[in-house]
């Protein structure tokens, strides 16, 4: 938690109203962000992102699963956030429960789209070796090593970054096999085949401080928030997932115009890590 | 089924029921395809809600009760407190609430389902917290404790006005009811208060929590791809079905007064 004093609050307040917050960013502007790709050589795609004082480690893994009976032709995805005790003592034990559930299901909410698997970030289909006999199953953690606000977006980030470096094998399926039986599979470990995450949203967290909002929220902003909106854009302006957060209710107009900012600062930021993640990979194709 | 136990037969009827849910899972899905308007199941209209029977006061021990039963789907919510926050907890000047929801184990037609559903209790905490005046219950608890009997599709949004009712109900001050409502998407299609099949092969779903008298949402969650009118649409939807709700809830707490005092 952080504990502030009557005159930092008002200093945090008034920083906003004025459009120079603490750090002298302005209200819809992020900070520094770094990328880096192919930290965890285990991962089958990792990836380590930065934004200001917040850092997040995020893996994807591949395993040979089975598809579920409901949705044969499709292949399963899973996301996990693990809040560590190095990002703050409060996360030991059993404290970072409840913040992880609510990030991994915001998450979940926002990459894997209806029920139906329209609107999805991840296309499943393309995750299916044998219909209806062998899936890929994509485990997809986040790690957050520093919390300094703003986890959700930064989160999103780096899965999108994680999931652009993501290679999966190449599977060979023998088809000799009768039909009934269980396909053989041989798992070619030199041939990839690249993910493709132009449709892999971003997160952009609007918190409301005041009458006013802002984007990429420190802890100490985000400790005086009146209520918070996440909203999720792909490159195409489409709007994939939604959730408030803090506890004040809000005038219905006030929602659509932060929808609106939303839209139009998600263009920025996806574009800004576009180039970040071409030059991370630059980097580590060297 | 209840066709089925009234010839007295002894047949295993469960397996006859599965039959039945999946023809009409693949009625449903066989509409989809065809991306026409097609009748829902139940008969309704797109744009109609399931009729809504709400009362209060089921459980006697609780400070205050309510029970809803939207077609298939029936909860049960109790308030308890204001009560001594737990002795681990620090020293508040506003009131806790704390909420909690559990489903039957029998609430799911595959045993034991309900469980997945662990986000509920945070999400009826977050819609329900802006509607409740905690200021005037310093250094105490409220605990909402909400069970659903049997789920049957928009499981959250009738939790969460049954809550607003058993708070209302127990005396809990609120600036509002907060009455919810959800929406699924079918490609071009909205419909609205959707049942389990509908929910199982929507593309998309939109939940509002909103206090109609002071017109503001309390909690609004979205999945799948939207446009940006096409939230507005929903959204004005949902406000207009949460307020006509509202005025249900309003009703049964008349009804309860005058029992009273009578």
């Amino acid at each position: 938690m952080v504990g502030l004093s009557e005159g930092e609050k008002h200093f945090i307040r008034g920083g906003i109203e004025q459009d120079i917050r603490t750090d002298g960013r302005r209200r819809l502007q992020f900070r520094a962000l770094s990328v880096e790709t192919g930290v965890i050589p285990q991962a089958n795609g990792s990836a380590r992102v930065r934004l200001g004082g917040t850092e997040i480690i995020t893996s994807v893994k591949a395993e040979l699963g089975k598809p579920s009976i409901l949705h044969p032709d499709k292949g399963k995805v899973s996301i996990f956030v693990d809040c560590s005790p190095t990002a703050e003592p409060m996360f030991e034990g059993r404290g970072s429960e409840e913040l992880s559930a609510e990030l991994s299901v915001a998450l979940q909410r926002c990459l894997l789209g209806g029920k139906s698997g329209a609107g999805a970030a991840i296309d499943l289909s393309s995750l299916i070796v044998v219909e209806g006999k062998v899936c890929w199953d994509l485990y997809i953690d986040g790690l957050v090593i520093s919390s300094d606000g703003n986890l959700l977006d930064a989160l999103a980030a780096a899965i999108k970054v994680a999931l652009s470096d993501t290679g999966i094998p190449k599977v060979n399926v023998s088809l000799s096999a009768a039909s009934d039986e269980e396909p053989e599979v041989d798992i070619s470990d030199e041939e990839f085949l690249q993910f493709d995450t132009s449709s892999v949203p971003v997160i952009i967290t609007l918190t409301k401080v005041g009458r006013h909002y802002i984007i990429d929220a420190t802890s100490e902003e985000e400790s005086q928030m009146s209520s918070a909106v996440s909203v999720s854009v792909n490159r195409h302006g489409q709007i994939c997932g939604l959730t408030k957060r803090g506890g004040a209710g809000l005038d219905p107009s006030v929602i659509f115009d932060m929808i609106s900012v939303a839209k139009h600062v998600s263009q920025q930021f996806i574009s800004l890590l576009d180039s970040e993640i071409a030059a991370a990979e630059a980097e580590a194709a060297e | 089924m209840s066709v089925q136990a009234a010839t007295g037969t002894y047949s295993p009827a469960a397996a006859a029921a599965g039959d039945k849910r999946r023809e009409k899972r693949e009625e449903l899905r066989r509409h989809l395809a065809e991306d026409a308007d097609w009748p829902r199941a139940d008969g309704r209209s797109f744009h109609d809600c399931r009729p809504a029977f709400m009362q209060t006061g089921p459980t006697t021990a609780a400070s205050g009760s309510a029970y809803a039963e939207f077609g298939k789907t029936k909860v049960i919510v109790s308030v308890f407190g204001p009560r001594e926050s737990k002795k681990a907890m620090m020293y508040s000047d506003v009131g806790r609430l704390n909420c909690n929801v559990s489903y039957t184990t029998f609430a799911t037609p595959v045993r034991g389902q309900g469980a997945d559903n662990k986000e509920y209790s945070s999400m009826l905490h977050k819609a329900l917290e802006g509607a409740v005046m905690l200021h005037t219950f310093p250094k105490t608890t409220v605990d909402v404790f909400a069970l659903v009997l049997e789920s049957g599709g928009s499981d959250l949004p009738i939790i969460i006005s049954c809550a607003s009712l058993a708070l209302a109900d127990a005396g809990i001050m609120m600036y509002d009811l907060v009455t919810s409502v959800s929406v699924s998407c079918f490609r071009k299609n909205i419909i609205i208060d959707p049942t389990s099949d509908e929910e199982a092969w929507q593309d998309g779903s939109l939940v509002v929590a909103f206090m109609p008298a002071r017109k503001e949402i309390t909690q609004l969650t979205l999945t799948g791809e939207w446009s940006d009118s096409r939230i507005t649409n929903a959204v004005e939807l949902c406000m207009d079905a949460c307020s006509k709700l509202s005025d249900i809830l309003r009703d049964r707490l008349k009804d309860t007064a005058t029992l009273t005092s009578e």
